[in-house]
C-alpha cells in the first residue's frame, strides 16, 4: 500500500519538483530572476546618491515606494532621504515625528557645535527623532527587508549608516468576534491579520516573561514573518527544537496561511486525521501554551497552530473550561456521542436495513418498511444520495454570496428533505439519519469533522457491503490507525490510550478546576504542578449574615 | 531488534487477556458444561490453577533470557539445529492457533449474524484488519487493544447484571455431584486456552519493565480465568446444564435472553459487535507472533515483508476446516491434548530442564 503510495506520488509530483529544480539553478545563475536582490552582505555606500540609485534599481516599478529627499534644517549642507512603501507606513508619524521634526523644527544646539556632516547621524539619533523604535544598519539587504516590513529607512548622506523607525502602520481589521469558534461565555476576542497585534493579544492573557515569542522568516518570496510561542519552564524544551527544526527544513516560495505550514510539518501527511490543530481564540491558545504545547503564528492569517495536537483537543470547546464543570461534562459528553454519531449513523442505518434487520424493535421495523415501501432504490443508494446532497448543499452554504444564502436554505430544505419524502423517493427515516449525520457533525471543530466526513462515505460503502461486519471492520482499521498516530511525539490517542490515570480528569468529562493539579504530564514535561491541592471551596460553618 | 516498540506492564496484561478470552467465551463454557455439568465452574477453577502454573513456568523461562524471545533462547539453549526446530514447530502452532481463531470466529459470525457470507470473505476481512494491526506493529495492537478491552468486557458485565433476573441459582445445585476425573477432563479444555499464554514469551522482551512479567502473566491468568469461571456461573444459572451444553455459543445465548421493558432486547447484535473487535485483537497477537517468529527463524531485519504471506497462509489453513461441527469436535476433542502437551506444557518444560542442566541463561530470575 505505502509503496503503491509512493510511486504515483513520486510519478505526480516529478514534473513539479524538477521545474522547482531548474527555477532555483536558474536563481542562482542570475538570468531569469524574480527581482533584482541585493548581493549578500552588500553594505550601503556614503554617498546618498549611490545608495538611492541601488534601492531605486531594486524597487524597480514598483509604484507603491516612495522617495522624499530634503535637507537636514540644522545644516543645510547635510541632504537626507527617506524611504517608505505607501500603505504600509503610517503616514502620519512619517510627516509629524520624521520629517517635520528634521526638515522644519530645529532643536537647541549649544553654540559653537554646530552640526557638522560627520556628526549629523549621531544628532539625529539622539536628539533629532521623536521614534520610539529606532534601528541602526549598513547592509542593503537589512535595509530592503526594513522597507517591505513597513518600517521607514531614513539615508543620511555621507554616512553608510541607515536609520530604521519602526513607524508602521496600515489598514488592518480590528478585534472582532471569533467566527469559526463562537462562544456564549467567555473572551470575544479573536486573533487578526497582524502577527503583532496576535503576538500582543497572547501577551495580554500571560503576563510573565516566561512567554517567549520568537520569530523567523519563512517563505523565499514572501518573507512571511513567523513566530513560535511558549512559556518556557513548562514547555518540554526537545519539543521547541522540534518545531523550529520542522519549520526551519520548509523551503517553499510562499506561506499565506498556517495551512501551508500545517502541511509541511504534520506527522503523518496520509492521515485524514489532523495532527495538527489550529485555533483563533487568544484565550485557548493561552490555555494551550499553558499545558506546555507551542504555538506557530504566522504573519496574514489569524489561525495560529499549536502543537502537539490530541484527539481530545478537538472534543474540548474553550468555553467547558469557563462553564461550571459538571454542566461542561455534559456538553463534552454529548459532544462525544455525537463524534460517534457523525462517522457511523448513516452505515449502521445501511447495515441494519440492508443485513440486519432484528436490530429494530419490531413496531419500529414495520414503520421504516413501511416507508420504504415505495423507494425505488437500494437503502445504500438512498443514503449516499442524500448525504451527497448534504455535503452538496453545506458547500454552497460556506461559498455562495450572504444575500443568497437564504434562497439555497429554502431550497435544501425543502427540495432535498420536504418534496424527496413526499415524492416516494426517500424514506423519511432516511432523511431523520442524514440530518442528525450532518447536525452531529457541526458539534466538535471543523477541521476534524472533515475526516469524520471523509470516513463516513468509507464506511457507508464497507457496511453496504458486509454490513455490521464491515463496518465494525472499517472501524477498527481506523481505531488501528489512530492508536499508530502521533503528533510531535506525543500519542494521538493519549491520554486515553496509552492511559495516563491522572490526565483523564480532562477527556470525556471536565473535573472541576479544584481538580486539576497537574499540566498533562505526557506534553509538559517540566512543572507538572498546575496549582495547589485543597482548593475546593468551603463555606464557613456558621455564616454570618 | 526486530520490534522497536515497548509496551508497558498494563498494556501486556490487557493483551494477555485479550490473547484468550475473545473466542474462549465464545465456545469453551459449552465445552466444560458437557464433561463437568454444573461443577463446571469448579473445573474452570482447577484450570485456573493449571493456567497459573503455565504461566510461572513460561515467564520463569523467559526471564532467563530477558532480551530474547523464545525463538532465540531455543538456539541458545539447545544449539542451532535442534533451536531451529523447536522454532519452526512454534511457527506452525501460531500459525494453526491463528487460524483456528479465524475459523471459530468465522463460524460464529456465519451462525449468529451472516449465514450467508462464504466463509472466505470473512477470513479476507479479518486478515486484512489485522495485517494492518501488525504491520503497525506490536505498540499499536497493544494499544488498540488496550483500548477496546475494556468496552467489550465492560458491555459483557452489564449484560451479565441485565440477566441476573432469569438466573436462578439452584440450577448450580448440587455442587461435586461430578466425579474428579469429569471436573479434570473439563478442566482441560479451558487450560488448553489459558496455556495459550506460552504465547508472552514472544512478548516479555518488549516489555517497558521486563521484570514485572511474572505479575503481569499471572494478572491475565488469574483475570481471565475467573472471567471464565463468571461466565459458566452465569449460564449454567441461566439455562441450566442440560441446555447449556446444548447451546454451540451459550454465552451469546445468554445475551439474547435479555428483554427489558420491552424495549432494550436483541442486544446479541451489539455483542456480536464488540466481540468481533476483540477476535481483531486475538487474531492479531497470533498473526503477530507468527510473523515475528517466522521472521526470526529466517534471520531478517524487518518482520514487515512476511506480513502478507503469513496472512495468506492462515486464509489456506482457515479454509481446510470444512463447518462448524467439524470445527466444534476439533476444539473439544484433538486441540486440547495437542497443545496443552505439546506446545503448553511439554515443549517450555523441556527447555527449561534443558537450560537448568546446561546452565544457560540468568538463574536468578
Amino acid at each position: 500500500m505505502r509503496w503503491l503510495i509512493r510511486t504515483l506520488s513520486k510519478r505526480l509530483f516529478r514534473g513539479r519538483k524538477n521545474q522547482s529544480r531548474d527555477a532555483r539553478a536558474a536563481n542562482q545563475t542570475g538570468d531569469g530572476n524574480l527581482f533584482r536582490a541585493p548581493r549578500k552582505n552588500q553594505v550601503l555606500s556614503p554617498d546618498l546618491e549611490t545608495n538611492l540609485k541601488a534601492i531605486k534599481a531594486i524597487f524597480d516599478k514598483c509604484s507603491d515606494v516612495i522617495y522624499r529627499e530634503f535637507v537636514f534644517a540644522q545644516n543645510e549642507q547635510i541632504r537626507l532621504a527617506l524611504i517608505y512603501i505607501d500603505g504600509l507606513a503610517d503616514k502620519g508619524q512619517v510627516s509629524e515625528q520624521i520629517m517635520r521634526a528634521l526638515a522644519l523644527e530645529v532643536p537647541m544646539v549649544v553654540p559653537g557645535q554646530e552640526i557638522t556632516k560627520a556628526r549629523a547621524l549621531e544628532f539625529i539619533k539622539q536628539r533629532g527623532l521623536c521614534m520610539h523604535q529606532v534601528k541602526e544598519t549598513d547592509k542593503l539587504q537589512d535595509v530592503i527587508h526594513a522597507i517591505l516590513s513597513g518600517d521607514t529607512v531614513l539615508l543620511v548622506d555621507g554616512h553608510t549608516c541607515a536609520i530604521i523607525n519602526g513607524a508602521r502602520g496600515w489598514e488592518a481589521r480590528s478585534i472582532t468576534d471569533p467566527v469559526a469558534e463562537p462562544t456564549v461565555r467567555g473572551p470575544r476576542e479573536s486573533f487578526v491579520e497582524t502577527l503583532r497585534t496576535n503576538t500582543a493579544l497572547i501577551r495580554r492573557r500571560i503576563k510573565s516573561p516566561g512567554l517567549k515569542i520568537e520569530t523567523l522568516r519563512l517563505g523565499e518570496v514572501t518573507n512571511t514573518d513567523v513566530a513560535i510561542a511558549y512559556v518556557e519552564g513548562i514547555v518540554n524544551d526537545k519539543l521547541v527544537e522540534e518545531v523550529k527544526s520542522r519549520l526551519e527544513r520548509i523551503k517553499v516560495d510562499a506561506v499565506l496561511e498556517t495551512g501551508y505550514i500545517e502541511e509541511l510539518i504534520e506527522d503523518n501527511p496520509w492521515s485524514p486525521f489532523p495532527t495538527v490543530n489550529h485555533t483563533e481564540k487568544p484565550d485557548r491558545v493561552a490555555a494551550m501554551l499553558l499545558e506546555g504545547r507551542v504555538a506557530i503564528l504566522v504573519d496574514g492569517t489569524p489561525f495560529v497552530l499549536t502543537v502537539p495536537t490530541l484527539f481530545v483537543e478537538y472534543l474540548q470547546a474553550s468555553e467547558d473550561y469557563y462553564e461550571r464543570f459538571l454542566f461542561a461534562s455534559a456538553v463534552r459528553l454529548i459532544r462525544f456521542v455525537s463524534m460517534i454519531l457523525s462517522l457511523t449513523l448513516p452505515s449502521l442505518y445501511i447495515a441494519a436495513i440492508s443485513f440486519h434487520h432484528e436490530l429494530f424493535p419490531t413496531p419500529l421495523l414495520l414503520s421504516i418498511a413501511a416507508q420504504r415501501e415505495a423507494v425505488p432504490f437500494p437503502v445504500f443508494i438512498e443514503v449516499l444520495i442524500m448525504e451527497l446532497s448534504f455535503e452538496i448543499l453545506r458547500e454552497a452554504g460556506v461559498r455562495l454570496p450572504r444575500p443568497i444564502g437564504q434562497a439555497v436554505s429554502i431550497v435544501g430544505a425543502l427540495v432535498i428533505g420536504e418534496a424527496s419524502v413526499r415524492a416516494g423517493l426517500i424514506a423519511a427515516a432516511t432523511v431523520i439519519v442524514v440530518a442528525l449525520t450532518g447536525i452531529a457533525s457541526f458539534t466538535f471543530f471543523y477541521s476534524f469533522s472533515i475526516a469524520f466526513r471523509l470516513l463516513r462515505f468509507t464506511l457507508m460503502v464497507l457496511s453496504a457491503a458486509l454490513g455490521l461486519l464491515g463496518l465494525i471492520s472499517g472501524l477498527a482499521v481506523i481505531t488501528i490507525h489512530l492508536c499508530s498516530l502521533r503528533s510531535f511525539g506525543v500519542p494521538y490517542l493519549s491520554p486515553m490510550i496509552p492511559t495516563t490515570g491522572v490526565d483523564l480528569k480532562d477527556v470525556v468529562l471536565r473535573s472541576p478546576w479544584w481538580g486539576m493539579f497537574t499540566r498533562p504530564r505526557l506534553i509538559a514535561r517540566q512543572d507538572q504542578k498546575r496549582q495547589e491541592q485543597g482548593l475546593k471551596p468551603t463555606p464557613p460553618k456558621n455564616p454570618r449574615p | 531488534m526486530l520490534e522497536k516498540g515497548k509496551i508497558d506492564s498494563n498494556q501486556a496484561v490487557m493483551l494477555m487477556v485479550s490473547l484468550v478470552l475473545p473466542t474462549a467465551i465464545l465456545f469453551v463454557p459449552a465445552i466444560i458444561v458437557k464433561h463437568a455439568r454444573q461443577d463446571a465452574w469448579l473445573a474452570a477453577i482447577v484450570a485456573l490453577l493449571g493456567g497459573l502454573l503455565i504461566a510461572r513456568l513460561v515467564v520463569s523461562l523467559s526471564l532467563r533470557f530477558p532480551e530474547k524471545t523464545l525463538f532465540e533462547y531455543a538456539q541458545t539453549i539447545l544449539g542451532k539445529v535442534p533451536g531451529k526446530l523447536v522454532g519452526l514447530l512454534y511457527i506452525w502452532w501460531f500459525l494453526y492457533t491463528g487460524a483456528l481463531i479465524m475459523d471459530e470466529f468465522a463460524s460464529f459470525l456465519c451462525t449468529a449474524i451472516m449465514p450467508e457470507t462464504p466463509p472466505v470473505v470473512l477470513f479476507l476481512v479479518g486478515i486484512a484488519v489485522a495485517a494492518y494491526a501488525v504491520r503497525n506493529g506490536l505498540e499499536v495492537l497493544s494499544r488498540y487493544n488496550q483500548l477496546l478491552l475494556p468496552i467489550l468486557l465492560g458491555l459483557l458485565v452489564i449484560t451479565f447484571l441485565l440477566v441476573t433476573k432469569d438466573m436462578k441459582a439452584e440450577r448450580l445445585l448440587p455442587v461435586f455431584d461430578q466425579s474428579a476425573p469429569a471436573i479434570l477432563k473439563g478442566a482441560a479444555v479451558p487450560l488448553s486456552w489459558l496455556g495459550e499464554i506460552v504465547l508472552f514469551a514472544m512478548i516479555i522482551p518488549f516489555l517497558q519493565k521486563p521484570r514485572e512479567a511474572h505479575r503481569v502473566a499471572a494478572l491475565a491468568t488469574l483475570f481471565t480465568g475467573l472471567f471464565f469461571a463468571i461466565c459458566t456461573v452465569v449460564t449454567l444459572s441461566v439455562f441450566g446444564p442440560n441446555l447449556a451444553a446444548h447451546w454451540v455459543f451459550p454465552v451469546y445465548n445468554t445475551v439474547r435472553v435479555v428483554s427489558i421493558a420491552n424495549f432494550l432486547e436483541r442486544l446479541d447484535i451489539i455483542i456480536v459487535a464488540v466481540w468481533v473487535f476483540g477476535g481483531f485483537a486475538k487474531m492479531g497477537v497470533f498473526y503477530y507472533a507468527a510473523v515475528l517468529g517466522s521472521a526470526q527463524w529466517l534471520g531478517l531485519k524487518d518482520y514487515r515483508p512476511l506480513v502478507a504471506p503469513v496472512g495468506l497462509l492462515l486464509i489456506g489453513l482457515a479454509l481446510l476446516c470444512d463447518n462448524i461441527v467439524d470445527l466444534l469436535d476439533f476444539a473439544a476433542r484433538a486441540w486440547p491434548p495437542y497443545a496443552l502437551i505439546v506446545f503448553e506444557v511439554g515443549m517450555p518444560l523441556f527447555l527449561m530442564i534443558v537450560a537448568l542442566v546446561r546452565g544457560k541463561g540468568e538463574s536468578n530470575a
